[in-house]
């Protein structure tokens, strides 16, 4: 839980941040149509910019007086290895979706992640991550019916030709 | 009456219809239990994957969610301390001490009964008021749905974070993202940069899935080895003795959660807390002092905060207005199902007024029965270890975000959002107010432009219709007073009042 009256690493840094991206697209919202009428499109996104500013810059002067967390130092502690890890590897995940297909993406996703993070056996990582992509196919490829990228794997084709196996003979 | 009775059985009368309701309220309970994954999470990812289906499927799934996981965070708040949803807080301060004195099951019982109870108020009073409170909202000007708007965002940023400041930031920084793309009335670009994808806007769905579902699995990715604790549990229905003894409280504390829960921004984490402490008040004797295991700790937020969720839907259908970041999420999905809430809804399509509220209804005995049984299953599923789960999280988020129009470009929105969000919640930032923002900028922007053009452009104008009626006068007081109220300016003015008092 945050701690409101101590600075964590990076907060000053951030809410700094949050000033400059506010005071960027107050320009922005101004270039949309100036001060030219209250009722013009860009009278809104202008106020609600001022707002940003005004908020951001005293967050801002708050967080710089507060005394550091004595506590917390290390970086780690703020985004540990796991996140930035996580993250980038969701990243890839959604670049491969479209091109791999949904399956092999998704399995190789879970089978990685959990083995990293549960540092279990990789048998096991394979196993569930083997009975995970079943369920969530069965649930909403097939049940709910979403589409999802197929990419190389000729999903149709299977599940027609699994079709043709209750449907009998051709007549 | 007989037409609202036709509607209302809708949800009864077809087999797939009630059993998508079981089906939500079933996730709902499970994934509201689950400490760290919300009934906003939840509702956020499982709604992505109902774009395609017809509106009444869609809604059926969206509301067992959402009455299901308002009471699965008690669980986790009785068996564990960790309340899985902010409406669960209040319950764990004596629902938790009763576990450790080995009543788990007791307490479960009592809670999922009075959570009915609560529950039922809630929706008999939002099948009574709705319907006038939408003929009065008819009479609403432009100017008054703007300061609705706003008085929703305030209250969502002051009561729910650790500063007003940062609420109102968040909640600007939503009605921003909100205000991306081309310009409802003259089409003039905004915030584009000249992008033409950007025209259309940002995806509501993926800016609530990156901030709700990725920002909260990374989160959690903090927590990764704590373990689930094994509870017994024993006895689960309650005595009938115990649930008649706390049916009047359970009765008062559901109008307080009724009352909170139809307030503009306000929702159930509020209410339990409001009902706590009016049950400290009006308890005189209790048998367990409060905080050590006293039974009307426990019965008065679970009654409050399921009674605020038929609150919550007052605003939402009859102004358009969300009580709480579920159910700004559930006006999105009624967005591109094509409806509009807001006061014509009830006049245009009676049948989806009645038709929610008998699926509420449905969702409420479902959850009724479900939270009376199937406790074993309960403590497997949240012993589900986290390196199992969050990865799933994360992995269904992304293929949500992709499932609404099978874009690309949502997909990394969502990424974005989540990364943002990450850094929101570690520095104390809520995300709640940004989605609101989201929801609410459209109607801000566009009823703000209606009242200045019908009043020539002229600010005074404005101002002096809005003091001369009595309704906008009122919300505007509201308005000002919330804001002063969080700032110095209010401990200044009472000092002022107490000196000018001598």
């Amino acid at each position: 839980m945050h701690d409101k009256t101590r600075r964590l690493p990076g907060e000053a840094a951030f809410s700094l941040a949050l000033v400059v991206l506010s005071l960027w697209l107050t320009t922005v919202a101004f270039e949309i149509s100036g001060f030219e009428a209250l009722s013009a499109p860009g009278s809104f996104p202008m106020a609600v910019t001022a707002v940003m500013v005004i908020t951001s810059g005293l967050i801002f002067w708050r967080t710089a007086r507060l005394p550091a967390a004595g506590h917390i130092r290390d970086w780690r502690e703020i985004l540990p290895l796991r996140v930035v890890g996580m993250t980038v590897m969701i990243g890839l995940y959604a670049a491969a979706l479209q091109p791999v297909g949904f399956v092999p993406t998704s399995f190789l996703f879970l089978t990685v992640s959990i083995w990293m993070l549960g540092r279990t056996s990789p048998f096991y990582a394979l196993g569930i991550s083997a009975l995970s992509v079943a369920g969530i196919y069965i649930v909403f490829r097939l049940i709910f019916t979403v589409l999802m990228p197929e990419g190389v794997v000729p999903e149709r084709e299977i599940i027609a030709w699994v079709q043709s196996l209750f449907a009998g003979a051709p007549k | 009456m007989m037409e609202s009775l036709q509607y209302f059985l809708i949800s009864w009368l077809d087999p797939q219809l009630l059993g998508l309701i079981a089906l939500g309220t079933f996730a709902g309970i499970y994934v509201g239990a689950i400490p760290g994954l919300s009934v906003t999470m939840a509702a956020s990812i499982l709604i992505s994957f109902t774009f395609t289906w017809d509106i009444y499927p869609a809604l059926s799934l969206i509301v067992g969610i959402y009455m299901g996981g308002v009471y699965g965070g008690s669980r986790t708040a009785i068996l564990l301390n960790i309340p899985g949803a902010p409406s669960a807080i209040a319950t764990a301060l004596d629902g938790y001490p009763l576990a450790q004195k080995g009543e788990a099951g007791e307490a479960i019982g009592l809670s999922t009964v009075m959570s009915f109870f609560g529950g039922a108020v809630g929706i008999a009073v939002l099948a009574i008021a709705a319907p006038t409170v939408s003929e009065f909202a008819l009479r609403f000007q432009p100017r008054d749905y703007m300061l609705l708007a706003i008085l929703g965002i305030l209250l969502v940023g002051s009561l729910s974070g650790e500063s007003l400041m940062k609420g109102v930031f968040a909640g600007a920084l939503g009605l921003l993202i909100g205000a991306v793309g081309l310009d409802p009335l003259t089409a003039q670009e905004r915030f584009t940069f000249g992008i033409i994808d950007l025209w259309g806007g940002i995806s509501f769905i993926a800016v609530m899935i990156g901030l709700f579902g990725i920002s909260e699995a990374l989160m959690q990715l903090h927590h990764i080895d704590k373990l689930a604790i094994k509870q017994a549990i024993s006895r689960i229905i309650p005595s009938w003795r115990a649930v008649r003894k706390f049916l009047p409280l359970s009765l008062q504390t559901s109008a307080i959660g009724v009352f909170i829960g139809a307030l503009p921004g306000t929702g159930g984490d509020i209410a339990a807390l409001m009902a706590y402490d009016h049950a400290k008040r009006v308890t005189k004797d209790p048998e367990v002092p409060f905080g050590h295991g006293a039974r009307e700790g426990l019965v008065a937020p679970e009654a409050a905060n399921n009674a605020a969720v038929g609150g919550a839907f007052i605003p939402m259908i009859t102004l358009g207005i969300p009580g709480d970041a579920v159910t700004a999420i559930i006006i999105g999905a009624m967005f591109i199902h094509g409806l509009n809430p807001g006061p014509m809804l009830m006049i245009d399509r009676p049948e989806m007024f009645w038709f929610i509220v008998g699926a509420l209804v449905a969702a409420n005995v479902f959850m009724l029965i479900f939270g009376l049984t199937g406790i074993r299953l309960f403590v497997k599923i949240v012993e589900l270890p986290r390196p199992v789960l969050i990865p799933l999280i994360l992995l269904l988020s992304i293929v949500g975000a992709y499932a609404v129009s099978n874009r690309l470009m949502d997909v990394y929105w969502a990424l974005g959002f989540g990364v943002f969000g990450y850094f929101l919640k570690l520095y104390g930032y809520q995300v709640g107010p940004v989605i609101l923002g989201v929801i609410l900028s459209r109607l801000i922007d566009e009823n703000w432009r209606r009242a200045i053009i019908s009043d020539r452009e002229d600010l005074g104008g404005l101002l002096w219709g809005t003091l001369s009626s009595p309704l906008s006068a009122v919300l505007l007081a509201s308005v000002i007073l919330i804001f002063v109220s969080q700032t110095p300016l209010w401990g200044m003015a009472g000092r002022g009042w107490r000196r000018l008092r001598g």
